[in-house]
């Protein structure tokens, strides 16, 4: 009995934590790359992206968990795509209400999720397969995984191209800005850097 | 009957799921709505007042003004008149909108108090996309409607986009969300400038 907690706890422990680092979206699998490279020229907009796709991933894997035993195989894929699209389309409208801002600087990357692999990915590796706690723990962790990369890209930006971080100035006033920070250039090489460093620290970890 | 059958077996699941997706998303539209409405008239207001910094105040039209869209469809026009300090009329302001390269396109234009010149657009609603079809939003684009004559305007894929006038140089990769601007202002442009003359509303002071 205490045997069968322990597994349940593990289980649980595992779904959460392993979207974290071992199975990061951006950093160890590189999925879902579209956001990453797109929307973190500050902290504010990758954070609500961020959000934004931790709610769709709870919510469609939950929904995904509890139809797992009606689903028909052929019919998975288009069933997976009607249940993130009505999730990504509240999470729209409720940013147009209550953070116009935000939405507007996002534009039509929140409609996009519809197409991150990232959703599409744990509804078939793991909510079709697993009961509603542990996808919602996946749906959390994946997503914050996620959020996190997000975060950390955007910060490294925005302080290099403004000398501010989450708006606050945080380099000296002799700061000359690094403009191609903000552009597409300045995405690829901090994600490349990035990339470089989580490979070097799974190789230290592994040795 | 067996095939009927076989495809409610095969099939309710998504039958089911998407009344229920469809339902949820329309009580969401509905719970959200008047609130999106309210956030786009700030906005609205908020981007006249840019183009046409002398107006203290808008006041919407009260007489009907009918656009005729292409495809025969009509819609009808918010047009409003912008008052100075004074109460007298500095401009005009209406909504337009049409569709873009990814998805639908809303602008606010705004003329001057005699219907004769342009005194700018500003994007209300735009999804083109990023990098390209969004530049209808950078000043490049939009400074070559200043000024320009309140009338039909045309699309040029070279020119010098500095010199204002009806012809408006097009984004470079981007002609199909530049031409769907001009199409719009010039759409609802000549339509509501004609109706507003016909009525006798410009040119009479207050």
């Amino acid at each position: 009995m205490a045997n069968d907690s322990d597994n349940k706890a593990g289980l649980y422990r595992r779904a959460l934590l392993t979207g974290l680092w071992r199975e990061n979206p951006t950093f160890r699998l590189l999925i879902g790359m579209c956001p990453p490279l797109a929307v973190t020229t500050a902290v504010k907009p990758a954070l609500t992206m961020g959000l934004s796709v931790i709610f769709v991933l709870v919510c469609s894997n939950l929904v995904t968990s509890l139809m797992r035993n009606l689903l028909k195989s052929h019919l998975r894929i288009i069933m997976f795509t009607l249940n993130i699209a009505t999730f990504v389309t509240i999470c729209d409208l409720f940013l147009r209400a209550y953070a116009p801002r935000m939405s507007e600087i996002l534009g039509a990357y929140v409609p996009l999720i519809i197409v991150n692999c990232i959703i599409i990915f744990r509804a078939e590796v793991c909510a079709s397969k697993s009961g509603p706690i542990v996808s919602i723990l996946d749906g959390i962790g994946t997503g914050s995984g996620f959020t996190i990369a997000l975060c950390i890209l955007a910060g490294i930006r925005e302080v290099l191209a403004t000398g501010c971080f989450f708006d606050i100035r945080v380099m000296p006033n002799g700061f000359v800005p690094w403009l191609a920070m903000r552009m597409p250039v300045g995405a690829f090489v901090t994600l490349g850097l990035l990339l470089g460093l989580a490979n070097v620290m799974t190789m230290k970890k592994e040795s | 009957m067996l095939r009927i059958k076989h495809f409610v077996e095969q099939s309710w699941l998504l039958l089911v799921s998407s009344f229920c997706f469809g339902l949820l998303i329309a009580v969401a539209s509905a719970a959200l709505s008047p609130t999106i409405e309210v956030n786009k008239a700030t906005k609205l207001n908020e981007l006249v007042k840019t183009l046409l910094p002398k107006a203290r105040r808008f006041v919407a039209l009260d007489t009907e003004i009918e656009i005729k869209l292409a495809g025969g469809k009509k819609e009808r026009a918010r047009v409003y008149k912008a008052l100075s300090e004074a109460g007298d009329c500095v401009g005009w302001s209406f909504s337009a909108g049409g569709q873009g390269f990814a998805d639908k396109i809303e602008l606010v234009v705004a003329v001057d108090g005699t219907f004769e010149k342009i005194a700018g657009f500003n994007v209300l609603v735009c999804n083109e996309t990023p990098g390209f079809g969004d530049q209808i939003k950078s000043s490049y684009y939009r400074d070559q409607f200043t000024g320009a004559p309140a009338e039909r305007l045309s699309l040029v894929k070279a020119g010098d986009s500095k010199k204002i006038d009806s012809e408006i140089v097009a984004i470079t990769g981007a002609t199909v969300s530049s031409e769907a601007v001009v199409q719009i202002i010039n759409t609802f442009l000549v339509q509501i400038r004609d109706q507003v003359k016909a009525k006798g509303l410009v040119g009479n002071g207050k």
